[in-house]
């Protein structure tokens, strides 16, 4: 698959084609590693806190007969695998669009059950107060705590419990299918996954995910792809033999039902700082959906970003309509949400006069810098300058980046500048309104030269370029004293941003393709749409010596073209080792 | 005795029972009348003679418990305002004021239960996470904690003013079209908060028709 899931137009399935292709999973689910037999013969009786009592009977080692809450009795084809001390069984419900998903902890008698159902017909609102019903394929998914009970015996008193244990740490999965995924848990409620082999682009995706604990060294997880294809998927894990056994239920880009167990063997890939108080264990749910969710706390309640379904569409024409109104270079200065921990402006460039040369054909620039907020420009074969206003900063010693609007351009257009003062190199990030989605999405390139101004001499070979030396790294940054995210550059040309809860535990997140270009050792710009998203375009210089970036936002939406100033305090929260699982395969 | 307009403090409130519960006994004597000794069971005994001084006094000290009973559920009025706001149940809070009470914060006024109040902690206060109650910081001098608060009940018995100190969390939503504040306000954050602490001055009516006390006018003074 070479279209990037978020720009994936995904089928609404209707109830009846989800419940007529369930079919097949009456008799279990799939699994190219063997089915465990270890309940065969056996019955259960699970107990749930604040859910259902499930009386198994485990007739084979692919069929189960199921009474729910003492109802009538059900019979279904399931499937089962072990890990260490858990067995794991999965099996639908004949009929019903409805499944379990069981861990059994046999050294504890405790149960985690994840009951999971497609169809749900539930109601949401998004942030601006639009309802809206979630899609059918969109797989639901409720846990419920409990033991295994044993005739004479009292139930433990402990419980399986959600857990921050997990969170920062990243994973590397090679399933018995084949199928390679990277996992970078960097949230509490969301995974950051790249698809290696089911994708073309090594781009990373953001996806609800719930982490329990076991014990010590196992966990279970899960990830639904909402927004996506809203495929589930779960396993337990031992991080001691890196080792899963899972399930995965679901609809993919072809409609086809994946329903189906497997095996994998991992590798952790690092460790991100987590920055919750010592004292919290993340055993609470952020469940905080929209404070006005028709259906809050309701059953399967989970935080889910969903910003394209607040995001409106315009066309081309229109967004340069709003522009011909109104194109306003730096309307907040330091007084933006997203610049309080900004880097200063510097003047460095005023009443200097230089031309920017970039290759391939690619523009040449003469500017005449009036003052530290005014510049001319006139691209070479014009015969007239254009006044625009401009911010710069000192991004490192003798490094200025600078950015302003190209004036009067169609699509409305503004170059974020990398001007080196003391070897001669540029970058020129382009930025335009519109992709081939939105016209009120942003699109970038970056073209690469030199400067010809008195006193320096630059090379004739050597550039600026695209890196990866940012891959796995992660900084929480800080805009303002009450705005901190975290950006974790997952994959060459992917990135993720994620929001600190109240607690400092990392919460929503969301991703988006990307570049990354190296300008000195350690001072590199990030450059990144926001797409499926608000269609923010954000370029970023990022100076790891000092751990601030400094930079400029540009948007165009129904009032008009803005280009802006954003910037933050970082801290290096560490790094994933993942730059050798990317580039072209065989 | 002043009992038009008696002012309680913590140390002569019911809460507070050594210093008060004294004053009581030596003011009641043994002339409590038999209603006030069925209301006060502890000292009925002592309710046995009926001469006009005593009846007199047993007239004042049942004025002087009334005065305590509305004085207690002016106080809890006041507690239950501050348990929604802490809560976030800005909704329930309009019914706790008269039709006609307003509200004063921040420098604006807002009068009405449904076009002023319920605009106020439905619309602002939810907003902003405004009104969780929180310690007062260090620096605010020892006179500014509950032993300021004070009750009054007029002399016509309809009608009340109290100072209580508050201190409490107050936001503002950040305004952004960043991807940031909405993910932020997805989680029921994305607010500026801070600390503000002062004096709530409150006026109270009593709706004679269920003999209920309601606000009918709050006034936050800011301090810090």
């Amino acid at each position: 698959m070479n279209v990037p899931m978020h720009r994936f137009n995904y089928t609404k399935l209707t109830r009846e084609q989800i419940g007529q292709k369930l079919k097949s999973t009456e008799s279990g689910p799939e699994c190219v590693s063997g089915f465990s037999d270890a309940l065969s013969g056996k019955s259960l009786k699970i107990v749930t806190e604040n859910g259902p009592v499930l009386d198994y009977r485990f007739k084979s080692k692919n069929m189960l007969t199921l009474t729910e809450n003492g109802g009538s009795k059900v019979k279904a084809g399931y499937g089962a695998l072990t890990l260490k001390q858990v067995v794991f069984f999965s099996h639908m419900i004949p009929g019903e669009q409805k499944g379990y998903n069981v861990f059994i902890d046999l050294d504890t008698n405790l149960v985690t059950v994840f009951e999971v159902w497609l169809s749900s017909e539930k109601k949401e609102k998004t942030l601006r107060d639009v309802e809206f019903m979630l899609d059918n394929r969109e797989v639901q998914r409720e846990i419920y705590f409990g033991y295994v009970e044993v005739a004479g015996e009292k139930p433990p008193e402990k419980r399986h419990h959600l857990t921050n244990r997990i969170e920062g740490k990243g994973i590397h999965w090679k399933q018995d299918t084949g199928v390679e995924t990277l996992e970078l848990y960097a949230s509490v409620v969301s995974t950051n996954f790249v698809e290696l082999t089911r994708h073309a682009d090594n781009l990373s995706y953001c996806s609800p995910s719930d982490y329990v604990l076991v014990n010590d060294n196992m966990f279970i997880y899960d990830r639904t792809e909402c927004e996506f294809s809203g495929i589930f998927t779960l396993f337990v894990a031992d991080l001691f033999t890196k080792t899963q056994a899972g399930v995965r239920l679901g609809f993919n880009e072809k409609d086809e039902l994946e329903y189906y167990m497997f095996r994998g063997t991992g590798k952790v890939v690092g460790q991100l700082a987590y920055l919750e108080g010592f004292g919290d264990h993340g055993t609470k749910p952020i469940v905080a959906q929209a404070a006005d969710d028709p259906q809050t706390p309701g059953k399967g309640q989970r935080l889910v970003y969903r910003p394209v379904r607040d995001f409106k569409y315009m066309s081309d024409e229109e967004v340069h309509q709003a522009a011909l109104k109104s194109t306003i270079a730096f309307p907040d200065g330091e007084t933006s949400p997203m610049a309080g921990n900004n880097m200063p402006f510097t003047d460095m460039l005023a009443g200097k006069e230089f031309i920017l040369r970039y290759d391939n054909g690619g523009p040449v620039r003469h500017y005449k810098i009036l003052d530290r907020y005014k510049l001319k420009y006139m691209e070479e074969g014009e015969n007239r300058w254009h006044e625009e206003p401009y911010r710069a900063y000192e991004g490192d010693e003798k490094l200025v980046f600078f950015s302003h609007m190209l004036t009067d351009s169609k699509p409305r257009a503004s170059v974020q500048v990398a001007l080196d003062l003391m070897n001669g190199l540029t970058t020129c990030i382009h930025s335009q309104m519109g992709t081939e989605y939105f016209g009120n999405e942003t699109s970038y390139y970056a073209i690469f030269g030199v400067a010809e101004m008195d006193g320096l001499n630059p090379p004739r070979y050597m550039r600026h370029e695209l890196t990866d030396e940012l891959v796995g790294h992660s900084f929480a940054w800080s805009y303002n004293d009450n705005l901190t995210a975290m950006h974790l550059y997952t994959a060459p040309k992917s990135a993720a941003w994620t929001i600190f809860t109240e607690t400092q535990a990392l919460g929503a997140q969301w991703c988006s393709p990307c570049i990354f270009v190296k300008l000195r050792d350690k001072v590199y710009i990030y450059a990144t749409n926001e797409e499926a998203c608000n269609g923010n375009e954000l370029v970023f210089l990022i100076n790891r010596n000092v751990s601030h970036d400094c930079g400029f936002s540009f948007n165009g939406k129904e009032h008009g073209v803005t280009l802006n100033v954003v910037g933050a305090i970082g801290r290096h929260l560490g790094r994933f080792d993942i730059l050798d699982f990317y580039g072209p395969r065989a | 005795m002043d009992t038009g307009k008696p002012r309680s403090t913590p140390d002569n409130h019911p809460g507070h029972p050594d210093k008060a519960r004294r004053s009581f006994m030596w003011k009641a004597g043994a002339g409590m009348s038999a209603l006030l000794a069925a209301s006060v069971p502890g000292i009925a005994r002592a309710v046995t003679n009926n001469d006009g001084k005593r009846a007199a006094d047993i007239e004042s000290l049942a004025d002087q418990v009334a005065v305590l009973e509305n004085e207690k559920e002016i106080r809890r009025l006041y507690k239950t305002y501050e348990s929604l706001l802490a809560k976030g149940n800005y909704e329930e809070i309009s019914s706790l004021f008269a039709n006609d009470g307003e509200v004063v914060f921040g420098g604006d006024i807002f009068k009405g239960r449904k076009e002023g109040i319920d605009q106020l902690y439905c619309n602002q206060f939810r907003s902003g996470s405004n009104g969780k109650k929180i310690s007062p910081r260090q620096e605010i001098p020892p006179d500014m904690g509950e032993h300021t608060d004070t009750v009054e009940i007029m002399q016509d018995r309809k009608t009340a003013s109290a100072r209580f100190a508050y201190s409490i969390q107050v936001g503002e939503p950040i305004i952004s079209n960043s991807s940031l504040v909405e993910m932020a306000r997805l989680q029921g954050e994305g607010i500026v908060k801070w600390r503000e602490s002062g004096t709530c001055n409150v006026s109270f009516t009593k709706n004679m028709k269920d003999n209920t006390w309601k606000i009918q006018r709050l006034e936050y003074l800011k301090m810090s």
